[in-house]
């Protein structure tokens, strides 16, 4: 029994029987065939964006809280630009988005029409896959590759455009999940994603002998940790060997910070004992990363004495900027199934003494105390640890990574490779559907609130709970802290003004605090976590604090400046 | 020509995959010093042949970053040194009356053949390695050249099989 749809509705009903729930979007000219339809399907809930930048990171986020695709909605020209920021995002990131966009009719095509851009072009490096839909009978099909692709392997954004006469055009609904099914077990037409399952190889003997007999090993997790749920492998890799544990940006969260083997974030800010331990080893097992240069600073003087066990899916990856001793090719959780059974019980009682040498306490003072580290307490504290954080980009990105200790897998939100400021508010609030009664706090800088806080409206009419944190320090730090120490500190265009945000948190009839002594921080932190809608909380933190240790970009690992004295390379 | 190495990739004949191909190339920023595109013998295939002055590793990464492609069937990457390549060049070239017997000289020697003889000049097809097709080139500049056409260098390989390889 075949029925007759527009393109419209047989993109909903795809959508659906892709398990889609809700969307992020915006409606325009080009794609208003799709929102006639979309009343007619109560089963996909659509959140209106006030930019279409929020939507895809809205989308992005809800994501990496699910691990299932998030769909963003935008028409054709500038509402199709506006995805950009957050598709570039998702796909550093390697995050399952479809991004859905309407193009001018077909006939308009090409003719510099109102309101047309050439979106597969623009987006074609920055997303995994694209494609132009020509005719209302690919719609079913595409929308199944969307989400195999942006799902399947390594994940990442997916885009397609529909021009408006194919919503609008007719054709039989074919139905039925066993077309997509069926797509999914074969890899579909997609040459290039099939992952093949993980078997055994003499690659995976080997790496267990490197294991047994490296005197300084560490394990280096990374996105794929998360990605791939290996939680609980790694865990148990850990605790047989006794092998530290260090975490990436986006591996944060995929190994619990109170375990005596959690060492810390390694790289440009990583702490001094995180980044000796890496030059000191002789062995990294590294899981699911690309070491980034962020991560691994100057290359040439990167664990020059570590062999590396490069356990990643993507076959490009490897050997990319760091050389591998054994690839084990495959998805971190797999791979790391069929390696356990392989790994001997060890100790590494003495390197872990070692590492523990490396630490250096360092003497740092906030105005009234109102240090990151207390804040950061305060909101953990408010939830009993039991809530997801959703970091922005900057300073306070890095204090959220390195100060706030996760527990729970994949609390921990952030834009790591794009490095987007604006993220966390608009991220949170999809991280904050997925997670239906979960605290979530969006954490950002006032630099990067401001670039996305038109979202507080969004929150309010679609009644999303986002907890909004702001670290106002009247900067944008990171920048100023580059000019302060490679700049000679000439604060060129980092001044930045706010607005009141308790004024503006009232303008949009949501609750907001100001918090600028130590004493206030336990009280407001608690009523904020106890709102049960969005609420706004600004911190009012000391204007020039810098993160500390830093790596100088494009130096060593091994030469960390580490304080305000050690500063000698101020340059004119 | 040395440490050349050719890139071969058979993808769906459309704009859209070819323009993504290259997209990728000009995106990884690899040393690319030819393209060549056409059909191949399974309708709807085409094969793009990359020629690449780099290591092998560098090819191998291509490869790696190609095969994720959708719309890419199959690439491999091999040594020049491992396959035949050929290039093919169309010149348009003028010569004095008093040197004509020179420049059909010329052309014998490289095996090219006149395609055309106009008041505006001859049309030289030439043919070869990349090299040879140079030489001939450089051979051909000691009279007067308006205009040249080249295809791009095309490479098989000898131990290998692209087409085989599609769908394993």
């Amino acid at each position: 029994m075949t029925e007759s749809l527009t393109g419209s509705q047989i993109l909903c009903r795809a959508l659906l029987e892709e398990g889609v729930d809700v969307l992020f979007g915006y409606p325009g000219g080009a794609i208003m065939p799709f929102y006639h339809a979309l009343p007619e399907f109560p089963g996909l809930r659509h959140v209106l964006v006030r930019h279409e930048q929020a939507a895809a990171h809205a989308a992005d986020g809800y994501a990496r809280a699910t691990g299932r695709a998030g769909v963003c909605v935008a028409t054709s020209g500038p509402g199709a630009t506006n995805l950009v920021t957050g598709l570039a995002t998702a796909n550093m990131d390697n995050t399952p988005v479809v991004a859905i966009t309407g193009q001018v009719a077909r006939a308009m095509m090409g003719r510099d029409a109102f309101q047309e851009t050439d979106i597969i072009g623009i987006t074609q490096p920055i997303t995994k896959h694209s494609r132009l839909i020509e005719d209302v009978e690919e719609i079913e099909e595409a929308v199944r590759e969307a989400f195999h692709v942006a799902q399947e392997g390594r994940p990442g954004p997916v885009l397609l455009d529909i021009p408006k006469d194919v919503q609008n055009q007719k054709a039989e609904w074919r139905g039925g999940r066993s077309g997509g099914q069926a797509d999914r077990r074969t890899g579909g037409s997609s040459q290039g994603v099939k992952i093949p399952p993980y078997r055994r190889t003499a690659a995976l003997e080997e790496a267990a002998r490197l294991i047994a007999t490296a005197e300084r090993p560490l394990i280096m997790a990374g996105h794929g940790v998360v990605l791939s749920g290996a939680y609980a492998e790694l865990w148990v890799l850990a605790e047989r060997t006794g092998i530290p544990v260090i975490t990436t940006l986006l591996g944060i969260s995929g190994f619990p910070e109170s375990h005596p083997l959690h060492l810390g974030m390694p790289g440009m800010h990583g702490e001094v004992h995180v980044n000796r331990a890496i030059q000191q080893s002789d062995l990294i097992i590294g899981l699911g990363l690309r070491f980034d240069d962020r991560v691994t600073g100057n290359l040439a003087g990167f664990a020059r004495g570590a062999k590396l066990i490069h356990v990643e899916l993507d076959t490009s990856e490897i050997g990319k900027n760091v050389p591998a001793a054994v690839a084990l090719v495959g998805d971190v959780r797999e791979v790391l199934c069929a390696l356990l059974p392989t790994v001997a019980p060890r100790t590494c009682d003495a390197w872990q003494r070692e590492i523990a040498s490396f630490v250096r306490p360092r003497e740092e003072s906030f105005r009234d105390g109102l240090s990151p580290q207390a804040i950061l307490d305060a909101i953990s504290d408010a939830s009993d640890g039991g809530c997801t954080i959703v970091s922005d980009v900057g300073q306070h990105q890095m204090w959220v990574a390195k100060l706030f200790r996760y527990q729970r897998p994949n609390s921990h939100i952030t834009s790591g490779g794009l490095g987007t400021m604006g993220f966390a508010v608009p991220a949170a609030m999809g991280v904050a559907l997925a997670r239906p009664g979960e605290p979530v706090w969006a954490i950002s800088g006032d630099g990067g609130f401001q670039m996305n806080m038109q979202e507080i409206a969004t929150m309010v009419q679609e009644g999303i709970p986002v907890k909004m944190a702001i670290f106002n320090n009247g900067y944008l730090g990171m920048v100023r802290q580059w000019q302060q120490f490679f700049h000679g500190k000439r604060y060129s265009a980092t001044p930045i003004w706010s607005p009141n945000y308790v004024k503006l948190a009232e303008a949009y009839g949501i609750a907001g605090h100001r918090v600028e002594t130590i004493d206030q921080l336990e009280g407001v932190v608690a009523d904020a976590a106890a709102e049960p809608g969005p609420v706004l909380v600004e911190f009012m933190i000391e204007q020039e604090a810098n993160v500390f240790p830093m790596i100088p970009p494009g130096g060593s690992l091994s030469e960390p400046i580490e304080g305000e004295a050690a500063t000698p390379l101020v340059s004119a | 020509m040395s440490g050349g190495q050719a890139v071969s990739v058979l993808l769906e004949d459309r704009l859209i995959t070819l323009n993504r191909a290259v997209g990728l190339i000009r995106r990884r920023n690899l040393p690319v010093r030819s393209l060549a595109i056409g059909p191949t013998a399974t309708p709807g295939l085409s094969r793009l042949t990359i020629m690449m002055q780099s290591d092998i590793a560098t090819a191998e990464r291509a490869v790696q970053h190609l095969q994720k492609m959708i719309g890419v069937r199959a690439a491999i990457a091999f040594p020049t040194l491992d396959g035949v390549t050929r290039e093919l060049a169309l010149v348009k070239v003028r010569a004095p009356h008093h040197r004509y017997a020179e420049l059909l000289d010329v052309i014998q020697l490289y095996n090219a053949s006149v395609l055309d003889d106009s008041t505006d000049g001859l049309i030289v097809e030439v043919s070869g390695s990349e090299a040879f097709v140079l030489s001939c080139l450089r051979a051909l500049e000691r009279f007067e050249v308006v205009e040249v056409a080249r295809s791009g260098t095309i490479a098989l390989g000898t131990a290998n099989n692209l087409q085989s390889e599609m769908g394993t």
